[in-house]
């Protein structure tokens, strides 16, 4: 069979695909590897894929269309103590409190299920589809031989091997494909803490009107049985990021310094929002509590550093609700339809990525980077969480040869750069916290404090919360550039003129350098 | 499935005697007959009076049984297992734990609680032998009956054993934790309501516009909510019998035992069944070398009982049958 050569290298590679593909084969298509499908022989694909999706399926002939279909089979073929016999099934989508009506028919919700099948604390196959019997799957299997997730996905229901986790780390397979989204190859779940802005969770419940009263998977035992976002963080997304990260480290998968694009730049985001809803601040005046990681990395630095955190910030739902109406917040979906207000929670915006909150525990907890070395980079710019241009600069001084000592050859290489006469703003920044040898995680802490001190009255202020408002919205628009920005109900949308804002240590925005 | 002919005890337990079951049914009949008899919540029924049908709708309710309240106000993990260790009151999800430490501070148990104090109060009356019996077994120590009641000489719910939240406990003891709330929570949210001429559906802001109790918990939002969504299906409703709050497991999933053990294998159900769990404890058995504190969740070791409560689900299971025999209409906000 001829190969189709597919030009695009993102995760939309997939869909370029229009030839027919063998429907009782799985193909091999790693972008950057293979220029289109090919049908794997038995043989290569015994050797490339140890996942039991493949072991128990794929090898002995089977091939599921749909993921109905894939979990039937799964049950059948797994012996009777085997776990994969147990499934768990959760839903989220972006349109999930859209009811159904005559005027939303037509509103693309994303709805999607997510099933992952296996121990009930590190489940072995997730998958994600958008009905039971839709012949279009997305599927994550633990590679039991080689460690890692096999990625596949159906194409016309003809399945489609787009590689290993391990592929995401290195050249030329880094950053396309699957990996274009999952950067590092591990699960994503975008809204990863509560309050789950879009899943069905113990914090929102998804209505059963979001399904037309004769939508077949409103009756669904996917639906009527789905567990909470919470089930699915606890027991199926933390434990897989935890348990590729472990395994990567262990298997010094990817370049040493790999890491260290983890912890200074912001290669992907989870979202966050307040735990207040919008309407209901709108409605009973409550006040919107902000979430803190919007100010500082507190996921880093308090939790993995032990840094002081920030304060609890709220806003007045007055200045809220004049900020919604200034500008002019709407939540849009193609078709036409249009809700003025804000997302379901409050102020949703993006945080450190957990995937690389654990990838910094695992290279302190291996020795790789020292407690001094991630607090002294993650401080420069700390103002700004996340997409810092003036942070992500320090990966320029990595060493190409990092090995043993890679934090004291960056912290070098960074020391030497600042001493130089072009020395960059974060270089000369570095040198001054690296300046506080041991102590500092109490000179850290009381530069924490002090820009801390100026946030809540900056919060009450209507001029600086316009200000935090037009900073979310800068921070937004960099995640719809990102490939994890899929449905446009993800973010409300506003009338602010896009720009690249950035917070201060003072507690106020400015203009950010152009990237 | 007919009209039932009683409310049985909690998770079925089999402690009361047979003289002492319709005593108890009657106890959950006065709590429902506030709601039923009323005539202001047509949708929310009593199945001692009224059948349910075989093709009813069973909609489980589960959440975190660590208070969400100090999640949305605590800005570290530390902050938030230090303020839910601390006191039984802060433990508002329908679910309550005590710690218990070795010599040296390191937690050797915790025990977590469901069960509702109307059980505990009919039994100090129905059956007070039996009572102090099961203070007995929980506590490890001969109780009277005069050590469990207050001054008017009725059952104290925070007596001295059971008001801690070190050295164990025997049932829910928080204020708005008991059978009473769960059924009123559960009828009042059957009334569908509008605000500014838009349907209330988002949780927070149903329970502020219906008076529904605490917009910041796990629990009444979320209950409230799943029932608001059925009464809008023109369902009738009511809660499944054997009525009460079951503890729906512990999640294990980042939970590393130091020797690879599996974290699962130190639950242990005390009271109530795998399905309807009223009570059960953490604890590693004394031979293994280690404890509950050498465990690590998400990579830290347990220092706090709290650690535990953020896995531990807690559920409520309402019914609904009879969908579209009503034409509810919605109401203004009262909140």
């Amino acid at each position: 069979m001829a190969v189709q050569a597919v030009a695009d290298e993102s995760c939309a590679a997939f869909d370029g695909i229009t030839s027919p593909l063998e429907p009782r084969a799985v193909h091999r298509f790693v972008v950057g590897e293979d220029a289109g499908p090919t049908p794997m022989s038995a043989e290569a694909a015994t050797q490339e894929l140890g996942d039991p999706v493949a072991a128990l399926l794929f090898l002995r002939g089977r091939f599921p269309r749909t993921a109905a279909e894939l979990v039937d089979q799964l049950r059948k073929v797994a012996d009777g103590a085997d776990p994969l016999q147990q499934h768990a099934t959760f839903v989220l989508g972006e349109g999930s409190q859209v009811a159904f009506s005559d005027d939303t028919a037509t509103v693309d919700r994303g709805l999607r299920f997510l099933i992952a099948c296996g121990k009930p604390t590190e489940p072995d196959v997730i998958m994600s589809t958008p009905a039971p019997d839709a012949p279009f799957v997305e599927l994550m299997a633990w590679d039991r031989k080689g460690g890692g997730f096999n990625f596949y996905r159906t194409v016309d229901g003809a399945w489609v091997f787009a590689g290993n986790s391990r592929a995401a780390l290195v050249a030329p397979t880094e950053g396309k494909g699957p990996f274009d989204s999952h950067v590092t190859g591990n699960l994503l779940m975008k809204e990863l803490r509560k309050p789950w802005i879009h899943w069905h969770s113990s914090a929102g419940h998804m209505i059963d009107t979001v399904f037309a009263l004769d939508d077949p998977r409103r009756r669904h035992d996917w639906f009527t049985q789905r567990q909470g976002a919470d089930v699915f963080e606890k027991t199926v997304a933390r434990p897989s990021i935890r348990r590729w990260t472990e395994a990567r480290f262990e298997a010094s998968a990817g370049p040493p310094g790999r890491v260290m694009k983890q912890i200074l730049d912001t290669s992907t985001v989870n979202l966050i929002a307040s735990h207040t809803e919008s309407r209901r601040a709108l409605s009973a005046g409550d006040p919107v509590k902000l979430p803190q990681t919007f100010f500082v990395d507190s996921e880093a630095l308090t939790e993995v550093l032990g840094l002081p955190a920030p304060p609890a910030l709220s806003v007045e739902a007055q200045l809220y609700a004049a900020a919604l109406a200034r500008f002019e917040f709407t939540l849009r979906a193609a078709g036409g339809f249009s809700q003025p207000g804000d997302s379901r929670f409050a102020f949703i915006v993006p945080e450190r990525a957990f995937e690389d909150r654990v990838a910094l525990e695992q290279a302190i907890d291996r020795k790789l980077v020292t407690p001094r070395l991630a607090a002294c980079l993650l401080m420069v710019d700390f103002a700004n969480p996340v997409f810092s241009a003036r942070r992500a600069t320090l990966l320029s001084h990595l060493p190409e040869a990092a090995d043993e000592d890679l934090s004291q050859a960056l912290a070098e290489a960074i020391l030497a750069a600042s001493k130089e006469p072009a020395a960059g703003a974060a270089e000369l920044e570095f040198a001054t916290l690296w300046a506080a040898g041991d102590d500092w995680p109490k000179q850290f802490g009381a530069l924490l404090n002090r820009y801390y001190a100026t946030l809540p009255s900056r919060v009450a202020s209507r001029t600086s919360f316009d200000d935090y408002v037009r900073l979310a919205e800068s921070r937004r628009q960099r995640v719809r550039k990102m490939p994890i920005f899929e449905n446009r109900l993800l973010f409300p949308e506003t009338n602010i003129t896009p720009e690249n804002l950035e917070m201060r240590p003072d507690g106020t925005v400015v203009q950010g350098a152009q990237t | 499935m007919a009209v039932l002919s009683q409310f049985n005890p909690p998770a079925d337990l089999t402690e009361l005697a047979a003289d002492d079951l319709p005593g108890w049914s009657a106890r959950v009949a006065q709590i429902f007959g506030r709601f039923t008899r009323s005539g202001d919540f047509p949708q929310f029924y009593d199945p001692t009076e009224v059948d349910t049908p075989d093709d009813r709708a069973v909609k489980k309710v589960a959440w975190t049984a660590f208070p969400a309240r100090l999640t949305v106000d605590a800005t570290s993990d530390r902050e938030r297992w230090a303020l839910a260790d601390s006191d039984r009151q802060r433990q508002d999800e329908y679910c309550e734990w005590s710690v218990s430490r070795d010599a040296n501070g390191r937690i050797r148990r915790v025990v977590f609680t469901s069960e509702v104090p109307e059980y505990w109060e009919y039994l100090f009356e129905a059956d007070g032998d039996r009572l102090t019996e099961l203070y007995g077994e929980m506590f490890g120590r001969s109780v009277t009956l005069d050590a469990l009641a207050g001054p008017d000489g009725s059952y104290q719910r925070d007596n001295a054993l059971n008001g801690s939240t070190a050295g164990g406990l025997a049932h829910l003891i928080q204020d708005t934790n008991n059978l009473g709330a769960a059924v009123a929570l559960a009828a009042t949210a059957t009334i569908l309501r509008e605000d500014d001429g838009r349907p209330v559906t988002d949780q927070q802001h149903l329970v502020r516009c219906g008076q529904l109790g605490e917009p910041d918990r796990n629990s009444d939002p979320q209950i409230a909510a799943a029932v608001n969504d059925l009464a809008g299906q023109g369902a009738d409703i009511t809660l499944e019998d054997p009525m009460g709050l079951y503890i729906d497991g512990l999640l294990t999933g980042e939970m590393e035992a130091p020797g690879g053990e599996d974290a699962a294998e130190f639950w242990t159900i005390e009271r109530g069944t795998q399905d309807r769990t009223l009570r059960a404890s953490y604890e590693v058995p004394e031979g293994l070398g280690f404890t509950v504190s050498d465990i690590r969740i998400g990579g830290r070791p347990i220092e706090f009982g709290a650690q535990l409560a953020d896995h531990v689900q807690v559920k409520l299971t309402a019914i609904a049958s009879r969908l579209g025999s009503h034409s509810p209409e919605r109401q203004p906000c009262v909140g």
